[in-house]
């Protein structure tokens, strides 16, 4: 991921690159001719943004050394086609890693809603987790 | 939780998902990519995608789950601390063409020219209200749950009001519908639209059009609070960037200037829409909407009959597309308004009832149709039982608009959401 894409995701205004390309440009057509660009009057407006949210780092939780033997559940969020694609995830594992155990669970109420039952059974009878958004 | 999780999203949301992660604290989440789209796929189908490629890193799709969940962490992926997002510098500088530019490059704009808000025009417009500017106002988000909500003051409003092209005396509309924290912009896939209502003495007050055009490009303060909802939305917000926080997969015109609509009180025969909702006549008060859009009402089943068309089955037959996600809206002319009411329909409420009771659908069509979980809950249900369309008649709304040229009407498969007063804001 480029570095401008990265800043534009953690809501860093791509003002801040298009500022510094901004004032290459003009320094550069400054330079070519040795004058400033002619005198059209400068405006200053302001900045109509709202107020952004501090982001707060959350670091991933360790990863297990192998998945077998493990149990992983496998989480609908609820769109259509989710439950049928963990269904298909399902027969992979039984297929091509007979060791490990899926378990299927539809996360109740609506998409952006979290689940706070199904997190604790997670934490406690599994130990990792396939979340499929579907669409 | 601390289990370690693949997260797998289509290709589609690329962008929207990786987005979301990082402005949610994760930057480095391992998320996986399948094809677009899984929904209507076959199980056959589903499982090809398994045993293919994340079209974005290319690498075995399967292979690429399992690592990112036995993969050791790497040290940027264990980091914490807070990030303090910036938005840019407090102000731009530069000729009037370059900040034009500057403005819509960066996403700031509806890509139309704005009125530039310099120090000077932003302070006339907040001689519009006798808020404070720093007072913060409310929190919004493209999707609220979905993204983080964004938090905004008056003056913030202010800039996004002269842009649009707003004269100070609209300021308060337009905080209220910034105080309403409904986007103009959902994310959605679906490409929603909104709409507001306004009632109250203050539709005279800013000379609001509520006659022929009320809703077309006839009335500069209904197109300009529209075009500021549309801006506010965009940069209080962190709504409308394609791809990431907004995914309307046709897009919506009608989110150039929104459906801003001033009631017709005076011709309308029934109470104000916010006299229904609980606030006075003198009041004056936004009521906003989202939904589906808007559409025409003129091949309703029953309008040509004399000597007074059945507007009432004209209007059930209207509803039948409208799906059980968003409710029903009926903007009428007032001769429509008082059409209704010589067939009985004397208040908005009792035409609501007989919507709800008579505006059915069959089971199994409802079944058959995106919302068939939602429609008909109960699988014990037989295929031929009818249905009422809404369970409850105030999904129904209705408002007066027009200018009497003909008795024509209009519906929309939009949710009222709640009105927020506009005296609150001056």
């Amino acid at each position: 991921m480029n570095r401008r894409k990265m800043l534009s995701f953690l809501g860093l205004a791509p003002t801040l690159l298009t500022a510094a390309a901004a004032e290459a440009e003009k320094a550069k057509a400054k330079k070519k001719d040795g004058k400033a660009p002619a005198g059209e009057p400068k405006i200053e407006a302001l900045n109509p943004r709202g107020i952004a949210p501090a982001i707060q780092l959350v670091p991933m939780a360790p990863r297990l050394a192998s998945l077998d033997g493990k149990t992983i559940y496998l989480v609908s969020d609820g769109f259509p086609g989710a439950d049928h694609f963990l269904a298909q995830i399902a027969l992979w594992f039984q297929k091509n890693m007979p060791s490990v155990t899926t378990t299927y669970r539809l996360k109740a109420g609506a998409l952006p809603d979290d689940d706070p039952k199904l997190w604790a059974e997670i934490k406690a009878k599994g130990n990792a987790v396939i979340m499929a958004i579907g669409h | 939780m601390g289990i370690p999780t693949a997260p797998m999203v289509t290709i589609a949301f690329k962008d929207l998902a990786l987005s979301n992660a990082a402005q949610r604290g994760m930057p480095h989440e391992r998320i996986c990519f399948t094809p677009h789209p899984v929904w209507g796929k076959t199980d056959a189908e589903m499982y090809a995608y398994l045993e293919g490629n994340d079209p974005v890193s290319g690498k075995p799709l399967m292979k690429e789950v399992i690592g990112a969940l036995t993969d050791p962490l790497t040290e940027d992926e264990q980091k914490t601390g807070t990030v303090p997002p910036s938005v840019g510098p407090p102000t731009f500088s530069d000729t009037f063409d370059n900040l034009q530019q500057y403005y819509m490059d960066n996403g700031m704009t509806d890509f139309m020219q704005i009125v530039l808000p310099t120090q000077e025009r932003v302070d006339a417009m907040l001689k519009g209200t006798s808020h404070s500017p720093d007072e913060i106002i409310g929190k919004m988000s493209p999707a609220r749950g979905s993204y983080p909500d964004w938090t905004f003051n008056v003056r913030q409003v202010a800039i996004n009001a002269v842009m649009a092209g707003c004269k100070p005396e609209y300021l308060p509309v337009v905080l209220a519908l910034a105080a309403s924290s409904l986007t103009a912009l959902s994310s959605s896939t679906n490409s929603f639209s909104v709409a507001a209502v306004v009632n109250g003495p203050i539709r005279d007050k800013l000379n609001m059009n509520y006659g022929i055009g009320a809703m077309g490009p006839f009335s500069q303060p209904s197109a300009a609070i529209g075009r500021a909802w549309t801006m506010l939305s965009k940069n209080l917000s962190n709504s409308g960037m394609p791809g990431q926080t907004y995914l309307g997969t046709l897009g919506n015109s009608t989110n150039f200037g929104n459906l801003i609509i001033p009631e017709n009180e005076k011709d309308s025969p029934w109470a104000p829409f916010h006299v229904q909702k609980g606030y006075k006549a003198e009041e004056n008060v936004v009521s906003v909407f989202v939904g589906f859009s808007i559409s025409q009402g003129q091949a309703g089943v029953g309008l040509g009959v004399k000597p007074v068309p059945l507007y009432h089955q004209a209007l059930a037959y209207n509803f039948i597309p409208f799906g059980p996600l968003f409710g029903a809206v009926a903007v009428m002319d007032p001769l429509v308004a008082k059409g209704l009411v010589e067939l009985g329909f004397d208040t908005k409420e009792k035409l609501a009832d007989w919507l709800q009771k008579n505006s059915t659908i069959s089971a199994k069509d409802a079944r058959s149709t995106l919302f068939g979980g939602r429609w008909v809950p109960d699988p014990n249900t037989p295929d031929d039982a009818m249905i009422p369309r809404y369970a409850h008649a105030d999904s129904y709304n209705f408002v007066v608009v027009g200018g009497q040229t003909n008795p024509y009407h209009m519906v929309a498969n939009i949710s009222y959401r709640g009105s927020v007063s506009i005296d609150k804001w001056t």
